[in-house]
């Protein structure tokens, strides 16, 4: 261990051409969500009595949870198995998993016709529904991350607490929560992840069992009992790549040097979780035998080679070599190219498979649901850049050795 | 370090393989099984669409039941006339197609919700808003809807509908079976109103006998087939007709209830609450001895 | 005493006799078990009736008379919530009648056991909420009856077509509303067939109008067996058509000719519509275009020639004839006269005056008639 590295609270100033663009981008989303919330859905998607689900469940919520999985994973390899070289990475993608997984809660929120109704499921339950399933395991997913971030904020303001106003007075009394809350904490928090990781396996697994009920309306290419586990696999797989495009990412944004070691190292799990989805995706459809269906030449086999081919084997060939996992700009390629191949699969389940039996017109997302999804993303690259600024996230190599700071969650087995 | 890794994925290999030995095995084990058993009673309702004779007025009750603005009565005649494949919409629980829609003499089919006896959309429903009723009727429940449209992914026969346009309060809009006319003793509204007997409503179990004793009176008359005795898993209306409905009016279904393989594997992975402890208690052992093993490390 | 003791055995001869004969009457009938029962062994205790013999019933039907048939019948025995509809008025007779151009009375009374005709409600429940699912219902069941028909030729079947809206409804309307829905008819003035093997006359010309106006056939005597539609469907084009039943239809009166006058029917061309100077030399446009056939052709069905002489048929002379009808009151000169005297060789134009006035000679009638005019 040459470097060593501490979280800090970014520095850089917050707008920038690009945070404008997002920012517009965002606004013009919100636009259409108002419209969403006062003319109600079909105001503004193209959903309809054949296409109950668009790319609201299918990005914002399917590709959404596949790419938050970087928290679970990267919090099994650095807190489970305790690789310490890993701490670094491991509050970018805690935050990312926090934020991505609050706008798949709020894609759900929009999506669902009766948003104010969305607490049902606490109360109402329905063992036999996959949906269930996956509802619950996010709500307390959701929850564990929140807890799992606190660590954060009390490292942010233990001795800084400093109330505005009147209520300054408070400040002590808040200070010495925020301390018993850290102790508390501190002692507790490996139940939280792996509770983490359990329910992340449990519902990312479940999102996958969702479109089995549909049956003959899924195209054959994708639709298999084993969808689950492929659903599992692919997250496994893109868990790492997503950390890596983010830290690479950031560190452009904020001027700092990538940590090419650390992901590097990490970038070396990628092709076996990659190889082990992409045989179980082979191994399927031999199987079944439903590569007869690549004989047909239309848009869906195509989606489905872009899919396998851009998004699983190109990038799983390039993260077998060794000279692109040691270059930066190779990283990002091969890390994007497994995003988009996991982004793609999960918009060819909910979107492109569905057929339903009686569709005279085939779904094209509306201006409105693109606005919407766009906003989204837009808004939560926006917030990730507005907590890295408050809370210490991102870790900088430390200048002077001495380090008696924590540097880590704290967690783990004491 | 290389030896970390092996150990690593070695891990994740053996969730894999607990995840994937879970789905590929339960769904052989526990196919079609019911969630609860059917009331014999239960009722349902035969379409003999040799009889019908598309007039419409079965959509005029079904409004008319349900408070959707029906129109003048004298107009649903020619409704049928537009060459289109009509579908059950959140204005129409059902409607009345042609059964060969390029042939104005073709049989004449109603449509509407199937109450299937294993629904799909019951086993969807995240809220369980739908409900199997114990006459057969498989009803929605306002109280608990959250409008997530499951049931419109789900349904074999794409029957639910939404209201896409109300920004409050839309509706999952579907045929009720007419429970609350069924449960004063009334009959449905449809089977009410169709002057020629198309529509007979009785229990399930006598109908199937029934539409097997009309093939077998007039063989030449009837396709050898009731559909919705079998499919998936048996539905409480059922089809006669003088031609194959499969792939012209209805999609091709197996005999195995809609929601089989999906609760198979979702009562697979959550068996007891058993998979997901094992992994819990799994991964909780690998945290404690990679952590035993950073200390010794740390000590040397 | 002795004749009570004969009455009481024959009455009881008689009925035990005409139980007997009740019982064997439907097994002797020319009938398959299976027509009424579903066992292949029916014993007394379970007889194992078929429900509705409807498609088989042919065979086992009464013989019903047609004068006693009701000539209206007001169906007013189903009633719902809210009726929108009249009772319907059922033309009984009008359909009777019709019904012996097809299959008779059984088209509609399909169900007929021994006895007395048997109502609807015999077997079809009125109410909707039925104990079997296995008969319609009576409203069901008039629906499917009236439109088996119906359907044959009515594109679409309007239920204004029998129903009238409640609030039209007058009840002492009632039966001049049967004559109201009187059904147009598509009749073909010539219909025109083509023969295959004949091929001397390819065309025989069927003048339809003229069997039914001029000659007075009732439908029932050629249409038999026939559809609803043939006739009531306004849409059926009389076109050229190869009649595969051939002579059978005009056999009953054409039997003479269609032995060996082949010529009298078939023509290379289509032929002209009956004329009766045409086609038989008597010309009657001046002095019977008035009269029907029947006045002269006395016998029915038999139009074989007259006489062409008028005292065949008039039998006038000169003493019970008013002259004065033909315009011309004769002066009493003339009145004694008898007919042939004037009118020579039975020509009853415009005689000459010259057998008896000689012109030549300057003799002038007076005013050249004679008698005088009268209207």
């Amino acid at each position: 261990m040459e470097h060593k590295f501490k979280p800090e609270q970014m520095t850089k100033k917050y707008f920038t051409p690009w945070v404008i663009v997002l920012a517009a981008i965002a606004l013009n989303g919100l636009a259409f969500l108002a419209m969403r919330f006062f003319f109600g859905i079909g105001s503004v998607t193209n959903l309809n009595n054949q296409f109950p689900w668009g790319i609201w469940i299918g990005l914002d919520v399917g590709a959404g949870v596949a790419l938050a999985a970087g928290g679970f994973t990267t919090a099994a390899l650095g807190h489970i198995m305790h690789r310490d070289k890993y701490e670094v990475i491991i509050r970018p993608a805690l935050l990312t998993a926090m934020l991505g997984y609050t706008f798949v809660a709020m894609g759900v929120f929009v999506d669902i016709g009766r948003w104010y109704y969305i607490w049902h499921p606490l109360i109402m339950w329905n063992g036999n529904s996959a949906l269930f399933e996956v509802g619950i395991c996010v709500m307390i997913y959701v929850s564990v991350l929140y807890i799992e971030f606190l660590p954060i904020v009390t490292e942010r303001f233990i001795g800084r607490v400093n109330l505005p106003g009147f209520l300054n007075r408070f400040n002590l009394l808040v200070d010495g929560l925020l301390r018993k809350l850290d102790r508390g904490l501190d002692k507790t928090m490996f139940i939280f992840i792996i509770a983490g990781v359990v329910l992340s396996c449990l519902h990312q697994s479940s999102l996958g069992t969702l479109m089995i009920i549909a049956g003959p309306k899924m195209h054959p290419l994708w639709q298999t009992p084993v969808l689950p586990l492929l659903f599992l696999l692919s997250a496994f797989s893109v868990g790492f790549p997503m950390v890596i495009m983010e830290s690479i990412t950031a560190s452009k944004s904020f001027g700092l040097k990538p940590e090419t070691d650390v992901l590097s190292s990490l970038s070396k799990f990628v092709a076996p979780l990659l190889g082990i989805y992409l045989a179980f995706k082979i191994g399927d459809m031999f199987i079944r035998e439903t590569f007869v269906y690549l004989a047909e030449f239309n848009s869906t086999t195509i989606l489905f080679g872009i899919e396998l081919v851009v998004g699983v084997i190109i990038p799983l060939r390039m993260f077998l070599s060794e000279e692109v996992r040691n270059s930066v700009p190779g990283l990002y390629i091969a890390s994007m190219l497994v995003i988009f191949g996991v982004v793609m699969n999960r918009f060819n389940n909910f979107v492109t498979a569905y057929n339903p039996p009686y569709a005279t017109e085939s779904y094209f997302p509306s201006i409105g649901e693109i606005s919407v999804t766009l906003g989204f993303v837009a808004l939560e690259i926006l917030i990730y850049r507005l907590f890295v600024k408050i809370f210490p996230i991102i870790s900088v190599p430390l200048k002077n050795v001495g380090l008696k700071a924590k540097y880590a969650i704290r967690g783990g087995l004491k | 370090m290389s030896q970390n890794r092996r150990e690593f994925l070695k891990t994740f290999a053996a969730i894999g393989a607990t995840a994937a030995t879970l789905t590929a095995v339960t769904p052989k084990v526990t196919k079609g099984k019911s969630t609860r058993p059917l009331s014999p009673n239960r009722k349902g309702v035969l379409v003999d669409t040799t009889v019908c004779i598309g007039c419409g007025k079965c959509e005029w009750a079904c409004k008319t039941a349900h408070d959707i603005e029906p129109g003048s009565i004298n107009d649903y005649n020619t409704k049928l006339t537009d060459n289109s494949q009509r579908r059950p919409s959140e204005n129409a629980l059902t409607v009345v197609n042609q059964i060969d829609i390029s042939n104005a003499n073709s049989g004449k089919i109603k449509l509407q919700c199937m109450h299937c006896e294993h629904p799909a959309c019951e086993s969807a429903c995240i809220v369980g808003a739908i409900t199997k009723q114990e006459n057969g009727a498989v009803t929605w429940d306002t109280d608990k809807c959250i409008g997530c449209r499951y049931c419109m992914v789900a349904c074999p026969f794409q029957i639910p509908a939404f209201e896409y346009h109300k920004a409050l309060d839309p509706k999952i809009v579907k045929c009720d079976f007419c429970i609350n006319r069924t449960t004063e003793g009334k009959l449905p509204a449809c089977v009410e109103i169709c002057p020629v007997g198309t529509l007979t409503y009785g229990t399930r179990d006598e109908l199937v006998i029934e539409a097997k004793r009309r093939i077998g009176k007039d063989p030449d008359k009837y396709f050898n087939q009731v559909f919705g005795e079998y499919e998936v898993g048996g539905t409480s209306w059922l089809y006669l007709a003088d031609k194959n409905l499969v792939d012209g009016v209805f999609p091709k279904l197996g005999t195995n209830p809609a929601p089989g393989v999906s609760e198979s594997i979702q009562h697979g992975l959550f068996a007891y609450f058993v998979p997901p402890v094992a992994l819990y208690a799994l991964l909780g052992g690998v945290m404690w001895l990679s952590k035993n093993k950073e200390k010794n490390e740390g000590g040397h | 005493m002795r004749k009570l003791i004969y009455l009481i055995l024959f009455a009881f001869l008689t009925t035990t006799f005409a139980q007997n004969k009740l019982s064997k009457l439907h097994s002797k009938q020319n009938l398959e078990c299976t027509t009424c029962h579903e066992c292949e062994v029916p014993t007394k205790t379970n007889p194992c009736l078929a429900l509705c013999p409807r498609d088989k019933s042919k065979g086992i039907s009464n013989v019903y008379k047609l004068e006693k048939a009701a000539k209206v019948f007001e169906i007013n025995n189903i009633k719902g919530e809210k009726d929108i509809y009249a009772p319907v008025v059922f033309s009984h007779k009008v359909h009777a009648e019709m019904s012996e151009m097809n299959n008779g009375c059984i088209t509609c009374h399909h169900y007929n056991p021994p006895g007395e005709i048997v109502k609807c409600t015999f077997c079809h429940e009125v109410d909707r909420n039925k104990s079997t699912i296995n008969m319609p219902d009576l409203k069901s069941a008039y629906h499917r009856q009236c439109m088996d028909c119906h359907k044959t030729w009515e594109e679409k079947t309007k239920c204004e077509n029998c129903h009238t809206l409640n609030n039209n409804y007058k009840p002492e309307n009632s039966e001049s509303s049967t004559v109201k829905i009187n059904l147009p008819l598509k009749r073909p003035i010539t219909k025109v067939y083509e023969t295959e093997k004949y091929i001397k006359g390819k065309l025989v010309s069927f003048h339809h109008n003229d069997h039914v106006e001029l000659f007075g056939l009732e439908c029932t005597s050629c249409h038999k067996d026939e559809s609803c539609q043939s006739c009531h469907n306004q849409k059926l084009d009389f076109k050229k058509t190869i009649d595969t039943t051939r002579h059978s239809r005009c056999e009953s009166c054409h039997s003479a000719e269609i032995k060996n006058q082949c010529a009298k029917c078939h023509s290379e061309k289509e032929t002209a519509p009956f004329n009766h100077f045409t086609n038989t030399g008597f010309d009657i446009t001046k002095y019977h275009s008035k009269n029907s056939c029947k006045s002269c052709h006395a016998k029915a069905g038999n139009f074989s020639g007259l006489k062409a002489q008028c005292q065949s048929c008039h039998k006038w002379n000169g003493d019970n004839f008013d002259h004065s009808i033909t315009g011309l009151k004769l002066s009493e000169d003339h009145i004694d006269l008898e007919c042939s005297d004037c009118h020579e060789n039975n020509n009853y134009k415009k005689p000459t005056c010259s057998s008896c006035h000689d012109e030549a000679e300057g003799f002038i009638v007076p005013q050249k008639l004679p008698g005088e005019k009268v209207n």
